[in-house]
């Protein structure tokens, strides 16, 4: 089923970033705070109205603090809201992009023309209990010290830099671009500029892991609308048009006890995507790459076949700036906007419909039509991630 | 943060009906897998059918310990309330190791200095005592 041009966002509300209740005295603020104040920018960016929900779609991305099984029904219940179809986002970080294409098929076939998708937390203000664990990760992980995604990265890196001979500069040069951009982004969290050296000089939290290779945990809350094509057409903000888009999960490149853990299920999310779209590498204006750690935005790159496996070459030559041959996290992506948890996916998203309506602002991708943004989720053991998601979007040009 | 003198448990596994052969073998300081005996693929972690082919033929088979650092990581910080516990042990190595016969297993390099854990290095199996009857198999340098 192809759902190029059969539904549009049509609004995105984004809370700033904060760490409130990370120390002693400061105010709290809790999810539900996050969702209400991103769901309230939405609606206004949209302008529509919170009855304008009634009826319609409701997709919540479960988070750290809220996976109960009934987490969409609370959402609901918490914005006084009556859905007619509720989706739950169980992907992790992909949640975000792999709800695009949910809510598209609602939408195309027909079942509401309208789908709020919402994601919020706020690990600093709320004290979560230890989270359920995969078994994988409970009983043949932990107990050997494995430090979370931190540690299973490293090792991905660590292959990754011997396979590759990638080394410092190539991985400080995407940091160094990524703050660039959030030097440039007034919702991103971190906006003082990186250079190579502080990179390199950043403490090794899991080697090869660096500081500055890192998400930073943050409170937060972000939406966005989804219409159909018609009804996208009557609301205040040019629509952004789902063109392309894939899902894969639990992929395995070779034998499922020794897969590839350099070769992501981006692959062939980001094939499926590329061929529902119809569009070619040269007509991708930017790229948003989920990214909780900076060696995963070049993997990426490689398995979406902007270069080859291990080209070093590829990523010293490029300029990767907004302005650039092949402009990646315009905004400064999650590293920079900070990871309340799963809803860190939808950072890449949001910004994406800033740049195709033009709202980038002082980092605006000249002419841009067409982005393609992606999520990761979960970390398999002996892997890389578990859910991953790519979606291609585009401006009302590339929808005539 | 102020630590109070008793020490702070490390998280084991939990055994399960799935897992307990695992547990069982390590107890007696041999490492077993599964392993198919419709589609003859070796399955870890353990599961309750193939991840290959479905059957639920799978067969707890000995396997000999020997490995290769396929890739690993120095733990330099603690991340996480429920892992504390490893925190006197900071900085210690972790690693993904690829057995001869092909499963990966994600255990510790022991035995060794830090600065010489490379990969490529062939490892074997030991197997060390974490809690009551509970034994976790880890790797040191082939001599
Ligand atoms: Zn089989």
């Amino acid at each position: 089923m192809s759902l190029r041009g059969k539904a549009a966002i049509v609004g995105i509300g984004e809370t700033p970033a904060d760490r409130l209740g990370g120390k002693p005295g400061d105010p709290r603020k809790i999810t539900s705070q996050y969702l209400a104040w991103a769901v309230r920018l939405a609606l206004e960016d949209a302008g529509l109205t919170k009855k304008d929900l009634d009826g319609q779609g409701l997709a919540a991305i479960y988070t750290t603090n809220h996976s109960q099984p009934f987490w969409p029904e609370e959402v609901a219940a918490l914005l006084g809201i009556t859905p007619a179809v509720s989706l739950a986002g169980g992907n992790g970080g992909a949640s975000a992009v792999s709800l695009l294409g949910q809510a598209a098929a609602m939408i195309k076939a027909g079942l509401v023309d309208l789908v709020l998708c919402l994601a919020a937390a706020a690990p600093f203000s709320e004290h979560g209990r230890d989270r359920m664990e995969p078994v994988d990760t409970r009983d043949f992980e932990m107990p050997f010290g494995v430090m979370g995604p931190n540690c299973k990265i490293s090792f991905v890196m660590s292959r990754y830099m011997h396979e590759s001979g990638m080394t410092t500069d190539h991985f400080g040069k995407i940091a160094v671009t990524a703050r660039y951009h959030a030097t440039l982004n007034p919702n991103a969290y971190l906006r003082k500029a990186l250079t190579l050296e502080e990179y390199k000089n950043g403490r090794l939290i899991s080697d090869p892991i660096r500081l500055y290779d890192c998400v930073m945990p943050a409170n937060g809350g972000k939406a966005y609308i989804m219409a159909s094509p018609e009804r996208a057409r009557t609301l205040r903000k040019p629509p952004v048009y789902l063109l392309g888009w894939g899902e894969r999960n639990n992929a395995s490149a070779g034998p499922r006890f020794q897969a590839n853990p350099l070769i992501t299920g981006i692959r062939e999310s980001g094939r499926a995507a590329f061929e529902m779209a119809g569009v070619s590498h040269n007509d991708i204006d930017f790229l948003g790459l989920y990214d909780d750690y900076v060696p995963i935005i070049m993997l990426q790159i490689e398995d979406l076949g902007f270069c080859g496996k291990n080209d070093r070459e590829f990523f010293e030559k490029t300029d990767f700036t907004f302005k650039g041959d092949l402009p990646i996290q315009t905004g400064g992506g999650i590293i920079n906007c900070g990871q309340p948890s799963t809803t860190g996916g939808m950072v890449h998203v949001i910004e994406a419909v800033r740049q195709l309506r033009g709202e980038g602002g002082a980092r605006q991708v000249p002419d841009a039509k067409i982005g393609l943004v992606t999520g990761l989720g979960a970390v398999n053991y002996g892997k890389n991630f578990g859910c991953t998601a790519a979606a291609i979007l585009g401006n009302s040009e590339t929808v005539r | 943060m102020a630590e109070t003198s008793r020490e702070i448990p490390k998280p084991l596994p939990e055994i399960t009906p799935v897992t307990q052969p695992f547990w069982e073998a390590a107890a007696n300081g041999k490492l077993v897998m599964q392993h198919c005996s419709d589609c003859q693929s070796w399955v870890w972690c353990p599961r309750p059918a193939c991840v290959e082919c479905g059957s639920e033929k799978l067969q707890w088979t000995q396997v000999s310990g020997r490995g290769k650092v396929f890739a690993f990581t120095v733990i330099r910080e603690v991340v996480g309330r429920a892992l504390r516990g490893f925190a006197k042990d900071i900085p210690y190595v972790t690693a993904w190791i690829d057995l001869e016969e092909g499963p990966r297993i994600c255990s510790n390099v022991v035995g060794c200095p830090i600065e010489k854990v490379a990969i490529g290095m062939a490892v074997d199996v030991v197997f060390e005592e974490a809690g009551p009857g509970i034994f976790l198999p880890k790797f040191k340098p082939r001599l």
